[in-house]
């Protein structure tokens, strides 16, 4: 029973300093995790909605969304999405106008297999964007559909249907919820 | 000179990947890019050096029969600093690492290490030791990274190599890296078989 | 939520992401005992076993635990106590209740403990079905589900390559190529075979 007790107390103590050393590791990094988030998803924003002053966060039910206002009015919404690619999720932000036209797609993180699915976020030497999210800007995302007016990417149509489906998906459940 | 010893035998004679083959899934999963690669290396060896020191400082205290639990605790310990630390200052590479960071946990090669050498032996020689394991394993991530990136995208570090070459896709997918590490420990045999013939 | 959702998660593990021929978790374990058939299945079923509870078990210390306290950053450290300690605890109970059944997996349950696949499969459940710290609709029954899948994937693995290794002792193998190598030059080959399924459209 000694022998018992002994064993209980070293492993308790160095369990409790090592949760102590993570719970300070925990708050000396913590901001600069959530700035890193932060700025990636300010980023995104920017890159989507070029000419907006600024943008609103809202939230719709368990949707994240951003308001995007130009002098007032509301020119329109980047909605935070997540899919199911090949390796895992891929989280994603779209951006629409009020109408529901694909103003732009950025991939935020995803886990698609380098050479294959990750091409989702390929961008070709000499260009500004990657050439999968560009097919989306200007179409109505309640239409967009792999091979009908998307093409896939050759050897990941998993990837491409995960992306395209989130889009449609979401910006369809979105628009119903702030129609009502 | 001793120490030195401790630091070269994981370089090559003790290579943790080639020769003592352990620590295989981080290995394979991950060596799709050079990027990756390094550091994945770089943060292995951390947690190795940090949980080796420390498993040699307390070896005299912690009781025979609890000594895996508290070893376990001490790398699941490096292992989140170094989550934590690569997701403050290196988010992409965190990203593209992704689960196989919390994973270096059940890497065999730092469970291995902690139990067969820094339970027994003082701290300067642990950290000579883990220090050598995690340069081997770094430099037999490079070299299978490199190998698959170049074959498999075409690239090094992301810089093209040419432009006439198409490279063949199935190397950076997960044949590729078996195929990969099965030639290179054949080669290594080869090698070794043929000098130990000539001695 | 429908059951083809179910049903998919457990032939994308077998099948799509088989744990060892497509993600690589549990490799040591399955280069070290797939030399015979019927050591192989056992380690099969025991990893089987792990890996499902492992999931129920991570699934709860993080739904009512870690997630609702923000405690996120404690994930790798109490689930890898948690599956050691539940696995301490299965060794135990085996060897105390059925010492024949013990005979069999016995020896193989230490090795689980550090087994990727066991703890792979739990941090994969928490990336997959939490999403920013909210679980996703029935995530304890998909977790439970993606863990048996892995295992059962994980099984066929370690039976395919044992069969074919029980083979390859008549082989000619290469004096350099022999054990370890060629088995890594076959699973590449398994490994090729089962990208075939990545094109299934489910």
């Amino acid at each position: 029973m000694n022998q018992l007790l002994k064993f209980g107390l070293v492993l308790g103590i160095i369990c409790l300093v090592a949760t102590l050393v993570l719970a300070v590791t925990h708050e000396v990094t913590k901001p600069m995790i959530d700035a890193q988030g932060r700025s990636e998803e300010e980023a995104a924003l920017k890159q989507i909605m070029p000419d907006a002053d600024s943008f609103n966060k809202k939230a719709a039910d368990n949707m994240e969304y951003f308001e995007a206002v130009k002098e007032k009015n509301v020119v329109g919404y980047c909605i935070k999405a997540t899919g199911e690619g090949y390796g895992g999720y891929i989280r994603m932000m779209i951006g629409i106008n009020p109408d529901g036209v694909i103003k732009g797609v950025r991939i935020l993180e995803h886990q698609e297999t380098p050479g294959l699915g990750a091409k989702i976020n390929e961008v070709r030497p000499g260009e500004k964007d990657a050439w999968f999210l560009r097919q989306f800007v200007g179409k109505s995302a309640r239409t967009v559909e792999v091979r009908k007016n998307i093409d896939s990417i050759t050897g990941a149509t998993i990837s491409s249907r995960g992306v395209t489906d989130a889009v449609n998906k979401t910006v369809t459940e979105f628009l119903a919820k702030i129609k009502k | 000179m001793k120490l030195l010893g401790e630091f070269i035998k994981g370089l090559w004679r003790e290579n943790p990947t080639f020769r003592i083959v352990l620590g295989l899934c981080p290995t394979l999963a991950i060596s799709t890019s050079v990027f990756n690669g390094i550091g994945m290396g770089v943060a292995a060896t951390f947690v190795l050096v940090g949980s080796n020191i420390f498993v040699s400082l307390v070896r005299n205290i912690v009781p025979e029969k609890v000594r895996i639990p508290c070893y376990i605790v001490i790398i699941a310990t490096f292992v989140t600093i170094a989550d934590l630390i690569m997701k403050a200052y290196a988010p992409l590479l965190s990203r593209s690492l992704g689960m196989f960071v919390p994973l270096i946990v059940v890497n065999c090669i730092v469970l291995g290490r902690a139990e067969a050498f820094s339970s027994k032996e003082p701290p300067l020689k642990s950290v000579m030791d883990a220090l050598g394991m995690g340069v081997g394993f770094t430099w037999a991530l490079v070299l299978i990274s490199a190998i698959r990136e170049g074959l498999g995208n075409g690239t090094i570090l992301g810089i093209p190599l040419s432009s006439r070459f198409d490279p063949p896709l199935f190397m950076v997918l997960a044949p590729g890296a078996l195929l990969t590490i099965g030639l290179l420990i054949g080669a290594m045999n080869y090698f070794t078989i043929k000098k130990h013939s000539r001695d | 939520m429908d059951l083809s959702s179910y049903i998919t998660i457990i032939i994308s593990t077998v099948f799509i992401n088989n744990f060892i021929l497509s993600r690589f978790l549990g490799l040591c374990s399955f280069i070290g005992v797939s030399k015979n058939t019927g050591p192989a299945l056992s380690m099969g079923v025991a990893v089987t076993f792990v890996t499902t509870m492992a999931s129920i078990i991570s699934w709860l210390v993080y739904y009512f635990i870690l997630a609702p306290y923000h405690l996120e950053y404690l994930r790798t450290i109490s689930f890898i106590l948690v599956i050691a300690s539940f696995v301490q605890f299965t060794e135990i109970v085996i060897q105390k209740r059925s010492p024949a059944l013990y005979k069999i997996f016995g020896i193989y349950l230490p090795l689980i403990t550090v087994n990727c696949a066991v703890f792979g499969v739990a941090i994969l459940n928490t990336d997959v079905f939490f999403l920013g710290g909210r679980a996703v609709a029935g995530s304890f029954l998909k977790s439970t589900l993606q863990g048996f899948g892995a295992g059962l994937g994980y099984t066929l693995a370690m039976f395919l390559m044992s069969t074919i290794r029980e083979r390859l002792e008549y082989a000619d193998v290469p004096r350099s190529l022999k054990d370890i190598p060629i088995t890594f030059i076959i699973a590449s080959l398994m490994s090729m075979a089962f990208l075939g399924f990545s094109g299934f459209k489910i």
